[in-house]
């Protein structure tokens, strides 16, 4: 079999022969996207909607007990956590983690992610619906 | 014949993170992508931070009203800013990577990264004059 010459590499064939995206891959970009998106409206809400800039406790929980507000947030929380961990996955890669070491790191990320997800939304419950100082 | 890539606890020693910020021969887009990592990271570690910081609110009204005070003062309002800045660079560039990756405008990825630089240049100016106006 020869070698490819410079020729063969058109734009139509350099597409076809593209590697496929993997998962992870599809992942990042799905949920980067999706964040580009609950992260202008958590940024815009937080900061440019409140006269004084941030709010208060008050304000907070009220905002937070809307069924619609507390269900971006934790889908915020998912895609970020998912994002961010499997950000941090990529650039362990990129600086040469294999084998075994990176098979452990990966699962500590894993649970990490998850931990985050479990306390970012106990944390998001507590406040919104058990906030002892209504 | 290609050398193969060392193994961490493996083979070699890794990589060093420190080659991340020399800018010596680098094109534009390989800098973009290592600003890209700089600030995901900066990022994760703010996002520790943050849940960290909205734990307070579990120890009632007073307790979150006084960390609110300390955070309007003008030195957080400048870090607000800043997370902004990089949140907007994060986000933009990252969108340039995703379709560039894809395959799709690889021609135009220069132009690409210049819209994502100005496009974040322009939030971070709205974001600072509505944060300290």
């Amino acid at each position: 079999m020869t070698a490819p010459t410079p020729q063969d590499f058109t734009e139509a064939t350099r597409w076809r022969r593209r590697p496929r995206p993997t998962f992870a891959w599809t992942a990042q970009v799905v949920t980067g996207v999706l964040l580009l998106v609950l992260l202008t409206v958590h940024m815009v809400a937080q900061h440019f909607l409140v006269p004084e800039g941030l709010r208060g406790y008050a304000q907070v929980v009220a905002w937070l007990r809307n069924p619609v507000v507390f269900t971006l947030e934790a889908l915020l929380l998912v895609a970020v956590s998912w994002h961010a961990m499997a950000g941090v996955h990529a650039i362990m890669l990129d600086l040469g983690l294999r084998g075994r070491t990176e098979r452990i790191v990966a699962a500590v990320l894993g649970y990490v992610m998850v931990a985050t997800i479990v306390y970012g939304l106990w944390l998001l419950y507590m406040i919104a619906f058990r906030s002892p100082h209504p | 014949m290609r050398r193969p890539q060392p193994h961490w606890g493996e083979a070699t020693k890794p990589r060093r993170v420190s080659r991340w910020l020399d800018p010596r021969g680098r094109h534009l887009g390989t800098l973009a992508f290592i600003l890209n990592r700089l600030t995901a990271l900066g990022l994760v570690a703010y996002l520790y931070l943050h849940l960290a910081i909205l734990g307070t609110l579990l120890r009632g009204p007073q307790a979150w009203d006084s960390l609110v005070e300390l955070f309007r003062r003008p030195l957080f309002l400048a870090l607000d800013v800043l997370l902004i800045a990089g949140l907007a660079f994060h986000g933009l560039n990252g969108l340039r990577m995703a379709l560039v990756g894809s395959g799709l405008l690889v021609n135009r990825h220069k132009a690409l990264l210049a819209a994502a630089g100005i496009l974040t240049g322009l939030v971070t100016l709205v974001a600072a004059v509505r944060i300290f106006g």
